[in-house]
């Protein structure tokens, strides 16, 4: 039994040593080609399959996998979703409130009519809104990142 | 003349079994315990411990931003530096804490919850251990402990000798359901 609580203890010692204060994930973030969310939401389709870095205040993180993070951008209303495979980084929960950069490619999520309904209906019932889902006759696309670098800063 | 005396390979398993079973122990626990953890991950969260307070507001959206905070501050009784605000829309409004609280109002219910959370300390590192997300050194260490379970399995094969052996049907139907299993899933 000493040597189990003794194994536990170490590996418990090691893994709290290596969460830094500062998060870094995957590669290290491009800086200078860091552009707006503002800018690369206004017209997301120029930046499809093209690598982007971003920076904003994390404002939503995946609760149960830590596998995406909503930044919010520099206008109003408006944020963008770093997505990754799961296991491939995951992003604390604790993190929400903190800024951080990820460089990544932009990647479109074609949704079809009935998609578009659902996610727009689902979307509106969270922010307490109406929306008439029958009169949504095309569907959309959605914009996210793939990231390749993530920088959580203090 | 005298005779020499080989390796006794039942014996030298037996022993590399044990031990190499004893140094497992401990990795095996924090994978087992994890694994059922992240299997029911959409039932509860095993990583962190949320918790929500509920409260109603009066106040409308159209008071500026520093007024909301402090009208917020002040129903929840929190004493704590601001870190970051977000409007996610006319009526949804957040207040993130430096201590890791977040303030999620809904003008539109006018209702706000605050939330605060805190990871789970065992099980957190666990989960970390699991996926892997200390990386570099941690794949070394797990390959290795993967590859003692490979050798515990195999090694099992050829422990006991006799009726109770696995390669007899006695215990051998064992060794098969073991596979048939994941077969099965595999293949149906």
């Amino acid at each position: 039994m000493r040597k189990i609580l003794m194994v536990l203890f170490i590996m418990l010692s090691i893994t709290s040593w290596v969460e830094a204060k500062e998060l870094t994930f995957g590669e290290a973030v491009d800086v200078k080609d860091t552009i707006k969310i503002s800018t690369l939401l206004a017209s997301p389709s120029d930046y499809v399959d093209k690598q982007v870095t971003v920076a904003g205040t994390i404002v939503g993180v995946c609760q149960k996998r830590g596998c995406w993070m909503n930044l919010a951008s520099d206008a109003k209303f408006e944020k963008l979703r770093i997505k990754v495979r799961d296991g491939d980084m995951v992003f604390p929960m604790s993190a929400k409130g903190r800024q951080a950069l990820a460089t990544g490619v932009v990647k479109e999520i074609k949704l079809d009519v009935e998609q578009t309904r659902r996610y727009k209906t689902s979307l509106a019932k969270r922010l307490g809104e109406e929306i008439d889902a029958k009169a949504i006759t095309s569907g959309m696309s959605l914009y996210q990142i793939s990231p390749t670098g993530v920088a959580i800063l203090d | 003349m005298t005779r020499k005396r080989g390796i006794n390979w039942f014996r030298l398993n037996r022993e590399l079994h044990r031990d190499i079973g004893y140094f497992c122990i401990g990795l095996t626990l924090v994978f087992a315990i994890s694994g059922i953890a992240l299997n029911h991950v959409n039932d509860w969260n095993s990583n962190y411990i949320v918790e929500r307070i509920e409260r109603d507001i009066v106040f409308k959206n159209k008071l500026p931003d520093e007024e909301i905070n402090q009208q917020l501050m002040t129903l929840f009784s929190i004493d704590e530096p601001i870190k970051a605000t977000y409007w996610e829309s006319p009526k949804v409004y957040k207040v993130f804490f430096n201590a890791g609280g977040t303030l999620s109002v809904n003008f539109l219910h006018q209702q706000a919850i605050f939330e605060h959370v805190r990871p789970r300390i065992v099980f957190k590192q666990f989960n970390r251990l699991h996926l892997n997300e200390a990386k570099n050194g941690w794949i070394i260490f797990s390959d290795i402990y993967a590859g003692f379970l490979i050798f515990l399995s195999l090694s099992a094969l050829f422990m006991v000798k006799g009726k109770y052996s696995p390669w007899r049907f006695k215990r051998g139907w064992l060794v098969i359901l073991g596979g048939l299993v994941p077969a099965v899933y595999i293949f149906l």
